[in-house]
């Protein structure tokens, strides 16, 4: 063991079973399964193995430990994202949607953003919506809990690079005010890498927080088991059936978990998939997507300034957030900023060889318009969702103001996402994104932000869960995920997810307490696992 | 660590030689981009297709197959695409991707998948001057000696 590796190289996984070395059909029992490993998932396992219960988490990915992080992109998003990062949303204006598939789910892979979201979201979830103890004042110790978990802090100066002193310089040109990001770091030190796993260790995502935490209180993981469906005895969960996936991506046997309580934190895209394909019929599942896309620019500046230097984004600019508009910036790795920039061999040559000069920044749009997943031929969830005019309105709205930024930063070109308006070379070009014709090229656009497919809602006609995130008209099955939110955020949504799902823990946890005797806590290892037939 | 899926089956010859011809036609050149690293950036395309999910792994040959065919309609000639010379296949390529629909989706993702390929291959990064691996090491170190004081 070096002295000189970070902490979180050296965490302790035990009670996980991989699923890929198994062979023939498994049964499992737990009093808890929990469908994915994420910010809903991780956190309600640890919860509810703190409560007592036997936690058995299914993950359809694998452990993929920090220290074996690296920095090259390909081999990074076959490692830990779904499909490669290919997944696509449907519509007049396709959006690229990338999501982790890996223990601790998109945690591993998000920029560690930790944020609430403002406070007229949460007054109208309460008032409007009806969902008792949703406001601000209510949820405050649930997000007071999620910051601790999530150890949120902002970056320190010392690893802002020079990307963040133009944005910052941009900003103060336009008198707007910035805000420092509180992020799930402990001790970040700039390598921004985040995107494709920590390598440093620095992001505190559910892979070396909660995950390893529960496993080490007795919970148990299962990775490489994809969960198909609930096992039903009439209306009550009983457990879920699904397969187990090969290294090699095979399907190879089947396994079946049998437990009281079952929980789906399986994302937003997956979540309503499980629930369609176990006859969950409400028309609410997999209503409401809400994607808050984002849409990025490229300034090229004169002097060299090393974008790739330096932490992600340390600011965002909330001001426009009334309006449904947020701004920050990233440094993308030259294979992934090349595709933002146009053109193919030589063209794209000539543009790319300024990578170092190159500060790219993106606006995400709060989108009132909602989509819908719902499953395909091969039963497999897909993402449906058309931006109204207002969305792609606020759109043009937030790139131009993006790209105003990056002119008021110094920039000499602004490479813009519209496949018929490639780029602007002055401020006084940025008229031409507003009156860029709405009906007519391409927006080229991405999400990681999907929300909403299985809300909660007062009563089962306006959306799949209650107050506390069980599903409607069932009973011992629970959503724990992005799909519970019941309407666009407009901010990132990670602290929102771990939020939500520890208030809805305690929830699930008093109901439970009313119905039966308090548990007796059985010691490690907690899952009971069998062979089929035994 | 990387994961290799045996899932994966080679391109049938046919549409490998259009993933050839369109990978030449896209990867960047000049501006200090002539590193002789076809072969590799060939290979990693190949080696992304298993990783796809499987309506877009049996889509993408078909759009390969389609694509040689497209100078007709493209170009109105009656040219293959693994014939044209690189100028023109870049043409064919260029107004596929403006087009939108199907084929600029199968532009787009080739686009994606060479560019990845080309610009994180070791030479590239070296003339770019840029070191994320190196810098990685030195952070890891860094942080370890940070969290131990």
């Amino acid at each position: 063991m070096s002295a000189l590796e970070p902490p979180e190289h050296r965490l302790a996984y035990p009670n996980v079973v991989d699923g890929a070395t198994l062979d023939g059909d498994r049964t499992f029992a737990a009093d808890a399964v929990v469908v994915g490993s994420g910010a809903g998932g991780a956190v309600a396992a640890a919860r509810l193995r703190d409560a007592g219960l036997d936690v058995l988490v299914v993950e359809e990915g694998a452990l993929e430990r920090t220290e074996t992080f690296t920095t090259d992109p390909a081999t990074m998003i076959q490692r830990l994202y779904r499909d490669a990062g290919t997944s696509m949303i449907l519509g007049r204006h396709p959006i690229i949607f990338a999501e982790g598939r890996c223990v601790g789910g998109s945690t591993v892979i998000n920029g560690g953003m930790a944020w609430r979201p403002p406070a007229r979201v949460l007054e109208r979830w309460e008032r409007e919506l009806g969902l008792d103890a949703t406001g601000p004042r209510a949820m405050e110790p649930y997000f007071e809990a999620a910051e601790a978990i999530l150890h949120t802090e902002p970056n320190h100066e010392d690893t802002y690079g020079a990307n963040t002193h133009l944005f910052l310089r941009g900003a103060a040109a336009l008198g707007w005010p910035v805000a420092r990001a509180p992020r799930n770091m402990r001790r970040c030190v700039g390598l921004n890498n985040c995107a494709l796993g920590c390598p440093t260790g620095a992001k505190q995502s559910m892979l070396v927080t909660e995950i390893p935490r529960a496993l080490a209180a007795g919970a148990a993981l299962l990775t490489h088991g994809r969960v198909s469906r609930v096992v039903w005895r009439g209306s009550t969960a009983r457990g879920v059936r699904g397969r187990l996936v090969g290294a090699d991506g095979r399907p190879r046997g089947r396994f079946t978990v049998e437990a009281e309580l079952v929980v789906l934190a399986a994302g937003a895209r997956h979540t309503p998939g499980i629930l369609r394909r176990s006859r969950v019929w409400s028309r609410q599942v997999g209503r409401g997507l809400h994607t808050h896309p984002n849409a990025k620019c490229v300034g090229i500046f004169d002097q060299r300034f090393d974008p790739w230097v330096g932490t992600h984004q340390a600011f965002h600019i909330h001001h426009f957030l009334d309006d449904g508009i947020l701004i920050g910036y990233a440094a993308v790795p030259p294979g992934l900023l090349a595709a933002a920039v146009p053109g193919i061999g030589a063209a794209n040559a000539e543009k790319m060889a300024r990578y170092n000069h190159m500060l790219t920044a993106a606006t995400l749009v709060d989108d009132e318009t909602e989509g819908h997943v719902r499953l395909g031929p091969d039963l497999q969830p897909f993402m449906w969702q058309t931006l109204n005019a207002a969305d792609v309105e606020r759109l043009h709205r937030g790139v131009a103001l993006t790209a105003e930024l990056l002119f008021a930063a110094g920039a000499r070109e602004v490479l813009l996402p519209f496949s018929d308006l490639h780029a602007i070379r002055s401020p006084g070009e940025i008229r031409r994104i507003h009156e860029r014709p709405r009906d007519r090229g391409a927006i080229e656009l991405m999400t990681v932000h999907i929300m909403g497919t299985a809300r909660m809602a007062r009563d089962a006609a306006h959306g799949a869960t209650d107050a506390s995130g069980a599903v409607f008209d069932t009973r011992g099955l629970v959503v724990a995920d992005a799909s519970a939110i019941p309407t666009s955020l407009g901010v990132n949504p990670q602290e929102t997810i771990v939020a939500l799902t520890l208030r809805n823990v305690d929830r699930w946890l008093e109901q439970r307490r009313r119905a039966r005797p308090p548990l007796r806590r059985r010691e490690a290892p907690a899952v009971e696992v069998r062979h089929a037939g035994s | 660590m990387n994961r290799v899926p045996v899932a994966a089956r080679p391109l049938a010859p046919a549409a490998d030689r259009v993933l050839v011809a369109a990978v030449a036609a896209i990867r960047p050149r000049g501006h200090g981009f002539d590193q002789p690293i076809d072969a590799d950036v060939l290979a990693r395309v190949r080696g992304f297709f298993p990783f796809l999910p499987g309506p877009l792994r049996r889509a993408f040959p078909i759009g390969l197959r389609l694509l040689e065919l497209a100078p007709i309609v493209v170009l109105r000639r009656p040219r293959r695409f693994t014939r044209l010379p690189l100028d023109e296949a870049q043409r064919v390529l260029e107004r596929l991707g403006d087009a939108g629909g199907l084929f600029g989706a199968l532009v787009l993702g080739l686009r994606t998948l060479v560019f990845l390929a080309f610009y994180q291959h070791p030479d590239v990064l070296r003339a770019l001057e840029v070191d994320w691996a190196g810098r990685a090491s030195e952070l890891v170190r860094r942080r370890a000696e940070l969290i131990a004081s």
